[in-house]
């Protein structure tokens, strides 16, 4: 009697199984994330005589099974014995639907249905990217570092090429150069005088050679100013507008080599805007830039002059030679007495004094190849650098004849008069200002002054020498109403 | 012209020291590019590290990088390399694109 008690129990939980089960399909149905779980584990709950939870149930497996294929032999041997017990339990789901159906239909009524939207309400949660082991989610970090790559060996490729063509362009002018200059190459810091014999680079695309020693001439400064071709953002740049590399030189003379003008031939373009740049050329080559064919050199070289004894004292045979021959390198040439360098604007309220002048010639000259040279390239700009020679020479025995002088000499002074002029105004506004401010300062000296006998004091003081001022100023109006009459 | 074949140009007693170019007088001649993009890196580090944006890290990266040979400014490229790590370290998701 006693086993029965027991036993009963027993039976009825065995009865009550499928129902929690049941439950737990209905758990499973209300939308969890079904693929986290293993199918092996739940696929005895299967309920294979409930056919719309059958459909959402075997949904989820084989979405498992592709994300879980290293268990594939498992859940094969698993779903063999899931198998077994689904068997075992299909006669107790089939007793639980007996059971049911004696129950009042309208009780389960919309049942059913509610088991259809289970379907569309299911989410599927996508696995975070960070989370997935595939490269292919950092696609853009992988782009960024590529661009980065790109630019540093871009870096080093301009900069090698930069130093190529440098180094080509030495070699070919080093005879040259050597032979017409004592001291080749200096960057200012050695104790010593003596040749480098090597350029000084300044940064990766500008290079600089000081050359000194010679008759005729202070010094010559050659800069290789080439294309940024290190950088990345220049490249593409130049793919849209070409530049070339340019030479650039700078020969200072001495005074007594070089007499008082102010002369300048190149490519129009560059005429007119270093007419609007430089200050010795605005002042001085007041009139547009002439064409060259005048003097039989190729149209698309103009000519700025001070004056016409200038252009036919500098335009001989050879000059003309040369500029015919290699007028395409040439960007511009400058010659100058009065040079300062581009015009500085200066900021009013400032004392403005003359810039400072120098007797300079100025050659730019375009490396061929607009952009894409090759070192060999550089052995066409050798004669370019013999006619730098030549113009120093030369400059050295051109003289103006008197009138060319005295005229010369009355543009210098008629500069120097409107600079003047310009600035006189300036001048005493900055002299009234300083003035100002001296007696505000003394003022407040006085102010702060905390001892009341110092303070009278001082006043007395500043009162005496504004006083005296005043008795100067009426004696020199005195002095020059006498002087006129 | 013969005169000059025969005769050495070169005077060795008219030595003159090379003296580089004061570029105060002139700062018009330097290029003003590097220090922009020495700034910007700043900008957009300190913007990658304070808004948590990778996009802005990766940008300043760039920036130091374009400014970096040209004024040898360790201390921006450092700062950019920081932000990017540091954007990564506390949210390792991979960069979306704005589009």
């Amino acid at each position: 009697m006693r086993h029965l008690v027991f036993l009963l129990p027993a039976l009825l939980l065995l009865l009550a199984l499928p129902d929690t089960r049941g439950r737990y399909n209905d758990d499973f149905d209300d939308g969890e994330d079904i693929a986290e779980f293993d199918d092996n584990d739940f696929a005895e709950f299967e309920d294979v005589s409930e056919d719309p939870a059958v459909d959402v149930e075997k949904e989820p497996p084989p979405r498992a099974a592709p994300s879980s294929t290293p268990i594939e032999d498992d859940e094969d041997e698993a779903t063999v014995e899931n198998e077994d017990s689904q068997d075992e339990f299909e006669d107790a789901d089939a007793q639980d639907q007996d059971m049911y159906s004696k129950y009042d239909n309208e009780e389960f009524e919309g049942y059913e249905k509610t088991n259809s939207p289970f379907k569309d309400t299911l989410i599927y949660r996508e696995v975070p990217a960070h989370l997935q082991n595939s490269w292919e989610s950092y696609y853009m970090e992988i782009l960024m570092v590529t661009g980065l790559l790109a630019y540093i060996m871009n870096y080093i490729i301009g900069k090698n090429k930069n130093s190529r063509l440098a180094q080509a362009w030495f070699n070919s002018h080093r005879e040259l150069l050597e032979s017409n200059f004592a001291l080749v190459g200096d960057d200012g810091t050695s104790k010593e005088g003596t040749s480098t014999g090597k350029l000084n680079q300044e940064n990766e695309h500008i290079y600089n050679l000081w050359c000194s020693g010679r008759v005729c001439c202070e010094g010559m400064l050659i800069q290789l100013k080439f294309l940024k071709r290190q950088d990345l953002l220049n490249v593409l740049a130049r793919m849209m507008r070409p530049v070339c590399d340019q030479v650039q030189v700078k020969v200072t003379l001495n005074d007594e080599d070089m007499d008082t003008f102010v002369f300048a031939v190149g490519s129009r373009k560059a005429m007119a805007r270093l007419q609007k740049e430089l200050q010795d050329l605005s002042e001085f080559c007041g009139d547009k830039p002439k064409s060259g064919a005048k003097y039989g050199i190729p149209e698309s070289l103009a000519i700025l002059s001070e004056m016409g004894e200038v252009t036919d004292g500098v335009m001989d045979n050879k000059m003309v030679h040369y500029l015919t021959t290699h007028a395409d390198k040439i960007e511009s040439i400058h010659f100058s007495d009065q040079f300062s360098g581009p015009k500085v604007m200066q900021e009013e309220g400032q004392p403005l004094k003359l810039p400072e002048t120098k007797k300079t010639l100025l050659f730019t000259f375009n490396v061929p190849g607009m952009g894409n040279t090759s070192p060999k390239d550089m052995d066409s700009l050798l004669p370019l650098m013999n006619m730098v020679i030549y113009s120093i020479d030369k400059l050295k025995k051109l003289r103006l004849n008197r009138e060319g002088k005295q005229k010369a000499d009355r543009n210098r002074a008629r500069v120097e008069e409107n600079f003047l002029k310009h600035t006189h105004a300036q001048r005493q506004e900055a002299a009234q200002t300083r003035r100002e401010e001296k007696k505000r300062a003394e003022k407040e000296r006085i102010m702060n002054e905390e001892d009341p006998d110092r303070q009278r004091r001082l006043e007395e003081a500043a009162q005496r020498r504004e006083q005296k001022k005043m008795e100067k100023k009426q004696m020199k109006m005195k002095q020059i109403k006498v002087k006129a009459m | 012209m013969t005169v000059n074949n025969m005769a050495d140009p070169r005077r060795p007693n008219k030595i003159f020291r090379y003296k580089p170019p004061n570029t105060e007088t002139n700062p018009t001649l330097e290029d003003p590019t590097p220090d922009y993009m020495n700034l910007l890196g700043m900008i957009f580090s300190m913007c990658g590290l304070m808004l948590k944006l990778k996009w802005c890290a990766w940008i300043a990266v760039y920036c130091s990088f374009i400014s970096f040979k040209s004024l040898k400014c360790n201390a921006s490229g450092l700062l950019s390399i920081s932000a990017v790590v540091m954007s990564y370290l506390q949210n390792p998701q991979p960069m979306s694109p704005p589009w």
